[in-house]
């Protein structure tokens, strides 16, 4: 599992620049980043090398920041892999908030970002299912 | 062209004297309810020996109302009273007024000499595009078109495309409606290509329940080629029917023989000097179920200098200009900032700062509320923040009775609420500039 960092923000341009440079000044190195918008304000997701640190100071400039734990998935670079593992948590019946992807560079893999509302379930499903997923320390020194 | 002659042209030597015989009559009224008992048990006069004499009683407020709710300003037993108006809202108690079958024909008959007096006749017919319910709008100018013998259509407001059905084809002369609907419906012809200049009988419409400016007023005119008369009428006193424009549409003719009018200083509480702006005092004559006593209606206006070419003595006032406390109206419907402060603040997911946004859109009133998100119960994701922005606007809707839209904005992004905060930013003027 892996801490996701989602921040509310309000759809307007310069938003998320405010955001990558608080990050960048605090030395933060981003992990992977996703965006569900409705029109007029969105949530911002993120995986960060050090989550702690980068929600105290996201809130020390008054950002709304929230942490979920989420299911981190290394899958194989070639088609048909996330289908496949998108369809072991169907099965079981767990619904998935947002997912995103990062495209890792070594091996011919790349992580999935999975967040649902059922958690630990899902985990506990992909490892049934001998799905490798990241543990914290391996997520954060990607 | 008079309704009733000798009250509307009576000199105004005997308008005095008939106005303090009523008010007399109307504060011995007054003193069975058990508000003004209590008020008047030591302190008033039993008797005014001029109508001068009545600064020396205390104002009437909208709060004295809500806190004698539901029956402390009724002054007969409930056999008496056959009909019940309230003003919108259900933060806190509402204004309930009563009426008695006396009430109800006395509004009726000030309706229709509202109506007589700018020309409509037995053989017009009168759409009623105001809405019929607690609303006093819709059954107040019913009764007094029946009263004047028009055949009135009570089809109440919405539907555009029904009520121009009607228009068209029960040829309407006459017509009872918001102004900002006025102009909304123009619209609706212009899609069915109808021209109500020309495909359409109607001459009159009177408009009313929300301010207005005369460019709005010669608008209608020329988008109907009808004349527009202007109506002003608080539910406290009666609902429609206080003052109404004549034919000559410079000022409203305030109806001196049922309603005693003081123009006020808001902040000093001092009567003003004749024709200088403030808040409009009056105290009904003639009520029966529920009279007041120089109750504060908060609308500000003037008396108009000079007589009336139409030769009616009843002193006119100018339209309104505003309001001395907060309360905003929305498409006509009355709505007060407490009332959208304590429906945010009752959601959790909320926090404590919002702002209040009203703009003209294709001449409706837009509400719009600014609320930031309650940090401590965001739990990052999108489909919370959308189910929240649901429930406030449920939850708006429900005590407005109007549809807000709700915008979610981040914390610290709107002023804070320590102090006077600015919290309403009305932009129609503006936008009725353009329009």
């Amino acid at each position: 599992m892996g801490v996701q960092l989602s921040v509310f923000l309000e759809n307007k341009p310069g938003k998320l620049e405010t955001i990558t440079k608080i990050l960048a000044e605090a030395g933060i190195n981003i992990r992977g980043i996703s965006m569900a918008s409705e029109g007029e304000f969105g949530v911002l997701k993120m995986l960060v090398n050090d989550p702690g640190k980068a929600h105290q100071v996201l809130k020390a400039h008054h950002f709304t920041v929230s942490e979920r734990n989420v299911v981190v998935a290394i899958i194989a670079d070639r088609p048909g892999a996330l289908h496949n593992l998108l369809l072991t948590l169907s099965s079981q019946k767990i619904n998935i908030e947002d997912c995103y992807g990062i495209v890792l560079e070594e091996g011919g893999q790349a992580a999935i970002v999975l967040d649902t509302e059922q958690f630990p379930e899902a985990e506990k499903v992909l490892q049934d299912n001998q799905i490798w997923l990241l543990s914290d320390g391996e997520l954060y020194s990607l | 062209m008079y309704w009733e002659k000798e009250i509307e042209t009576m000199g105004r030597s005997d308008l005095a004297s008939l106005q303090l015989d009523r008010l007399n009559h109307s504060l011995e009224q007054a003193r069975r309810s058990p508000f003004y008992g209590k008020r008047f048990a030591y302190k008033a006069p039993s008797h005014l020996a001029g109508l001068g004499d009545l600064t020396t009683l205390p104002f009437t407020t909208k709060d004295d109302l809500r806190n004698a709710f539901p029956y402390g300003f009724l002054t007969v037993d409930l056999k008496e009273v056959v009909r019940l108006h309230s003003s919108s809202g259900t933060t806190g108690n509402p204004t309930v007024v009563f009426h008695t079958a006396g009430d109800i024909g006395q509004w009726g008959n000030l309706i229709a000499r509202c109506m007589y007096t700018t020309g409509v006749r037995k053989h017009d017919v009168f759409q009623n595009m105001m809405g019929y319910g607690l609303f006093t709008g819709g059954l107040g100018f019913h009764y007094g078109a029946e009263k004047l013998g028009v055949m009135t259509i009570p089809i109440g407001p919405g539907n555009s495309k029904r009520q121009i059905w009607f228009l068209q084809n029960l040829e309407t002369t006459v017509v009872h409606i918001l102004p900002s609907y006025a102009l909304r419906l123009y619209k609706f012809f212009e899609e069915l290509a109808i021209d109500p200049r020309e495909d359409l009988a109607l001459r009159i419409a009177f408009v009313g329940a929300e301010p207005h400016s005369e460019e709005i007023r010669k608008k209608i005119e020329d988008l109907y080629n009808i004349k527009v008369y202007n109506s002003y009428g608080l539910s406290e006193m009666c609902g429609p029917g206080v003052a109404f424009e004549c034919e000559c549409q410079e000022g409203l003719h305030i109806w001196e023989d049922h309603f005693y009018p003081e123009i006020v200083d808001p902040a000093s509480e001092e009567v003003l000097p004749e024709g200088e702006p403030g808040e409009l005092v009056l105290t009904t004559l003639t009520r029966e179920a529920m009279p007041l006593v120089r109750y504060r209606t908060r609308d500000l206006t003037r008396f108009l200098p000079g007589n009336c070419p139409c030769g009616r003595t009843h002193r006119r006032i100018d339209r309104i200009t505003g309001r001395s406390d907060d309360m905003l109206i929305i498409n006509g419907v009355n709505i007060f900032p407490i009332q959208i402060e304590k429906t945010l603040m009752a959601i959790p997911e909320i926090g404590h700062n919002y702002l209040i946004e009203i703009r003209k859109e294709n001449f409706m009133d837009r509400l719009q509320v600014h609320v930031e998100i309650n940090e401590e119960v965001f739990h990052g994701t999108l489909a919370e923040l959308e189910k929240l922005q649901e429930n406030a606007v449920a939850a708006l809707r429900a005590e407005l009775g109007v549809t807000p839209s709700v915008k979610l904005v981040e914390p610290s992004s709107l002023p804070v609420s320590e102090g006077k905060a600015q919290r309403v930013y009305d932009y129609r003027n503006e936008a009725e500039a353009e329009g």
